[in-house]
């Protein structure tokens, strides 16, 4: 097994006494798209908040090609190669389509070597890419959620990450929409950057995902191939109930 | 800039525009002195200019950041101390003595500024007002009192170049410091025009539209929120000085009055906050109106009375018909009077 480009460890977030994410151990290994499912509350974003720092982990540790960055800004993480979008879109409304990624292209992974115009140019190239190329002039606000989905994909992937977290990229998309964006996420992959989806559409789960691990109540469930896990019985049963998950079991083994 | 609509529109055609209407700009402000307006004409002016001044100073932070910092008089204060106590205690002469005195704003901004700038919203807002008060106390405590002279205030020495009489060298000051005023402000619109082109100032936006998401895409936030916040202790120091130099006496309650917050804030919220040119045209048309209510008798009526009122009037009908500022009718493509409906029904609750 490879040497593992994102790890935790014993990863806890507490608030006041509840423990949002509970000692978790995780490891993606590059190249990766990882699946983190789980119901409504479960800890997943919590998860991204306390790996990517923007709220700090509680105890435990966090390592990223090798070296630990759980006390690291998360401006310093971001500029190492790690980039996320957030569930709830956050464009900076007032600034173009255009502006929006170039702020990735200047600050990310590769900001460093680049000026404030080079970034421009790279913003472009990454929003041709997301499918955004005809909107570039338009002011953030005025995209549609689809488009925003995809601004927050194409700020994240101006900054060149190594490794991405897209947190439910998916959601409120429309069929045709979750196709698109499906077919950009492998795209993504292709070139080489590992990705950790958050996501409750499960067909993009098992369509795209090379590994599973299953949060409730911010302990680590399950892992595995995605198929194996969404027919974990504990997995049915922490997202529909101790009731349904029995008369599952008693439909795949008539007695 | 991303965010004025100005710069969105900034094609080639209109960046000669606004080169040419910046240049008849300056030039007429350059040709005024020679114009043989009445030294009260000027003084009128320069008030106005330095209003103009510390509004774009106040930009920087309050328009580009979008952190309502309620304190800037704390830096026109030390501006103004600094360059008191340079001139006087160690002799500099005023230019560098200015510049001193601004050093010293802007050094205090950033020791204030990396705990105070954690704070969002009005909370950052209550904390520099804070701050404001406690730096007048301190520089007029006792304990102090060997190097600001306390509460009893500091003469500077008179702008008096040699071989004029009094007389001759109070007409010069008064040319003299109308375009030291016309020098700042260009100094401080190039300052903006420039941040606005670099890296820093697209992070400012980036931060003021959305902090969370400006860190997580790799803007050291801390850092360009201090700087942000010490280009306008700078430039606000600078009109501090200025203001001891012209006075020629300062006192902590004079140079430490809130006002000097709050009409900067006004003059850039009147402008357009967040454009290279709003806040300008903003303080100085607030600051040129309130002289001219104050002292002009059109008709042999003195308006002087009606002062406030109508000062008031004028900022409630700019923040209803032109929420965005007097620069809103800069950058649009056309002008039409159906801008100011659109306006207040796009910002109604």
């Amino acid at each position: 097994m490879p040497e593992p480009i994102l790890a935790t460890r014993a990863a806890s977030k507490v608030f006041g006494g509840l423990a949002a994410v509970n000692s978790v151990d995780m490891e993606m290994e590059p190249g990766q798209i990882l699946g983190l499912i789980g119901p409504n509350g479960a800890g997943k974003t919590t998860f991204v908040n306390l790996v990517t720092n923007l709220s700090p982990a509680t105890s435990g540790q966090v390592f990223f090609k090798r070296r630990e960055i759980t006390a690291w800004p998360p401006h310093r993480i971001a500029r190492a190669g790690l980039a996320r979008t957030f569930q709830v879109v956050k464009p900076f409304r007032r600034m173009s389509v255009r502006e929006n990624a170039a702020i990735g292209a200047m600050f990310g992974a590769g900001g460093r070597r680049r000026s404030a115009r080079e970034a421009t140019r790279r913003a472009e190239e990454v929003l041709e890419f997301v499918g955004l190329g005809a909107e570039q002039e338009k002011q953030a606000d005025q995209l549609t959620l689809a488009g925003m989905k995809r601004l927050e994909l194409a700020k994240a992937l101006a900054m060149e990450p190594e490794v991405l977290f897209l947190d439910e990229v998916m959601a409120g998309l429309n069929q045709k929409e979750i196709e698109a964006a499906m077919t950009l996420i492998r795209a993504i992959n292709a070139r080489g950057v590992s990705i950790l989806v958050i996501e409750h559409v499960m067909k993009a789960i098992i369509g795209l995902c090379h590994h599973v691990v299953v949060l409730n109540y911010g302990k680590k469930l399950a892992e595995g191939a995605p198929e194996q896990v969404l027919n974990d019985p504990l997995v049915v049963e922490a997202y529909l109930g101790s009731k349904y998950a029995e008369r599952a079991r008693a439909a795949r083994k008539p007695e | 800039m991303p965010t004025s609509p100005f710069d969105r529109l900034l094609g080639n055609r209109r960046r000669l525009v606004y080169g040419v209407a910046g240049a008849v700009a300056l030039a007429a402000l350059l040709l005024a002195p020679h114009l043989s307006l009445s030294g009260f004409t000027l003084t009128w002016l320069t008030t106005a200019l330095l209003l103009a001044v510390r509004a774009q100073a106040w930009n920087f932070i309050g328009g580009y950041t979008g952190y309502a910092a309620f304190g800037n008089v704390a830096f026109y204060g030390l501006g103004a101390y600094g360059t008191a106590v340079a001139m006087t205690r160690l002799h500099w002469p005023f230019i560098p003595s200015m510049l001193a005195g601004a050093l010293l704003a802007a050094a205090y901004s950033v020791l204030i500024g990396l705990p105070v700038l954690r704070m969002r919203g009005q909370y950052f807002a209550i904390a520099t007002l804070g701050v404001a008060e406690a730096t007048r106390e301190l520089v007029s405590s006792p304990q102090l009192s060997g190097l600001t002279a306390g509460p009893t205030g500091i003469n500077l020495p008179f702008f008096r170049p040699a071989g004029l009489t009094p007389l001759q060298a109070a007409e010069a000051g008064t040319r003299y410091f109308y375009l030291a005023a016309v020098a700042l402000l260009v100094l401080v619109v190039a300052a903006t025009w420039l941040l606005t082109r670099t890296k820093l100032g697209h992070s400012l936006v980036a931060i003021r539209e959305d902090e969370d998401a400006a860190h997580m895409l790799g803007i050291n936030t801390t850092w360009a929120k201090v700087a942000a916040f010490a280009l306008s202790a700078f430039f606000t120091g600078l009109v501090g000085g200025h203001y001891a130099y012209w006075r020629t006496f300062i006192l902590p309650e004079e140079v430490f009055n809130i006002r000097y917050t709050l009409d900067a804030i006004l003059g850039a919220v009147l402008g357009g906050p967040g454009t290279v040119v709003g806040p300008v045209l903003g303080g100085f048309s607030y600051d040129a109106l309130s002289t001219y209510l104050t002292f002009s008798k059109p008709f042999g009526f003195d308006l002087g009375q009606f002062h406030v009122a109508i000062l008031g009037v004028f900022i409630v009908v700019v923040i209803v018909f032109l929420p965005r500022g007097i620069a809103d009718l800069l950058g649009r493509r056309r002008f039409h009077w159906g801008i100011f409906l659109e306006n207040i029904r796009k910002n109604r609750a």
